[in-house]
């Protein structure tokens, strides 16, 4: 009785990302990945909440843009997150708007982020809450259990913590090293590789 | 092969298997926006009622007693209505039809909050914060906000117009915006019944 391979656990596309074949991806037509980008199992992404008003009648006549989450190269999503793009009133009528993801984006275990836009280099712990329309810049981390406020703007370098969050330090000088992902990366998928000590 | 061994082994776990439970009786409003993947389980009846929206993978579990969703409510993704906790549901055992939980009008439940069964009553306009947990037996007022990860013990009271911070503080909310936020509320409703595919039928 042949068999064919077992499957994996992890759909792995030719741009290096690593889907989990357990992640809950709802809209998944709207959601862009930049590449090398790890969803974990039971992870969760909204790109079914996609905007209903454009910027712009579209008058040059171009497609209109249904991105509901852009998420850049090098992020991980762990288990158990959920993006989902922010939504408040605007003009009168409420509308969904993107919510966009830099490079190497951690979003720990269990997190929801319904931020506006999510920095380059960003480490979110675990159990995270991130408001909705909350802009992170680069460089930031924050720890876990943070309840970040609708709308907080956080600058880049910054250590931020509490319920609600605060800036409680400064990234250290050469302390950005530690928020590149390439090494978590390899570590997870169908053949993954040890983390280097 | 590998796969059904592993969740049996799994079945274990104190908790109700996930959607291998009964299908409850429903008694659903023709104007509601119900995902396909939003989970019901449990023996009691669920009554949602007119314009309620119910996105993908909330869980409703009736298990407990019965669940009402009142007009215009939001039940967001991964979250539990009806949850069996481990103190709640004592108060209303012996009935015939206990009541699990009660959601007024223009509720809101965001993503991985948690409201426990045993007679709970959320009152109209009450916000439930990103994975909040309100206990067993618990009575929040009307136009209350819970801000994420608040934790309500089962059996407490909360009057109305009552903010609470994750980290317990608690005040008054004397902006008088309730009538604005259940407007906003109807506006969000109104996009998302176009947004979110709705299949009631697959409860019925």
């Amino acid at each position: 009785m042949s068999r064919r391979p077992p499957r994996g656990e992890y759909i792995e596309t030719d741009t290096g990302n690593k889907v989990a074949r357990k992640a809950t991806l709802v809209g998944t037509q709207n959601i862009m990945l930049g590449g090398k980008t790890v969803i974990m199992p039971e992870a969760m992404i909204r790109g079914d909440l996609v905007r209903t008003l454009q910027p712009s009648p579209s008058s040059s006549g171009a497609p209109p843009n249904n991105t509901a989450v852009a998420i850049g190269r090098y992020c991980f999503l762990s288990r158990g997150c959920c993006l989902r793009p922010p939504g408040r009133l605007y003009k009168g009528l409420f509308t969904y708007m993107p919510l966009r993801l830099g490079d190497h984006v951690f979003v720990g275990p269990g997190s929801v982020v319904q931020a506006a836009t999510v920095g380059n280099y960003v480490h979110i712990g675990a159990k995270v809450a991130i408001g909705e329309f909350a802009i992170i810049k680069d460089y930031v981390r924050i720890l876990d259990d943070t309840v970040v406020p609708p709308n907080m703007v956080i600058p880049s370098f910054s250590i931020v913590a509490g319920q609600p969050a605060r800036v409680i330090g400064e990234v250290p000088e050469g302390g950005h090293e530690a928020f590149e992902l390439r090494e978590l990366y390899k570590t997870v998928g169908n053949n993954p590789q040890p983390a280097p000590v | 092969m590998a796969a059904a061994t592993t969740s049996s082994s799994k079945r274990h776990s104190i908790l109700p298997p996930a959607q291998s439970g009964p299908k409850p009786p429903v008694q659903f409003s023709s104007s509601i926006t119900i995902a396909d993947s939003a989970i019901l389980i449990g023996t009691h009846p669920i009554t949602i009622s007119t314009e309620s929206v119910i996105h993908p993978r909330a869980r409703l579990d009736s298990l407990g007693g019965r669940i009402t969703i009142g007009r215009r409510c939001i039940v967001h993704e991964r979250s539990t209505v009806g949850a069996v906790g481990t103190e709640g549901g004592s108060r209303s055992k012996r009935e015939e039809q206990p009541n699990g939980v009660t959601l007024g009008d223009y509720v809101t439940v965001e993503v991985n909050a948690s409201i426990e069964t045993g007679d709970t009553v959320v009152g109209e306009g009450t916000h439930v914060g990103v994975g909040s947990k309100i206990g067993g037996g618990a009575v929040v007022g009307k136009h209350c906000t819970l801000t994420p990860y608040t934790v309500v013990a089962a059996g407490e009271t909360i009057p109305d117009y009552t903010v609470i911070y994750s980290n317990g503080l608690r005040r008054q909310d004397r902006r008088g915006v309730a009538e604005l936020r259940n407007k906003g509320q109807a506006r969000q409703i109104e996009v998302l019944k176009r947004m979110i595919p709705s299949n009631p039928s697959k409860f019925q």
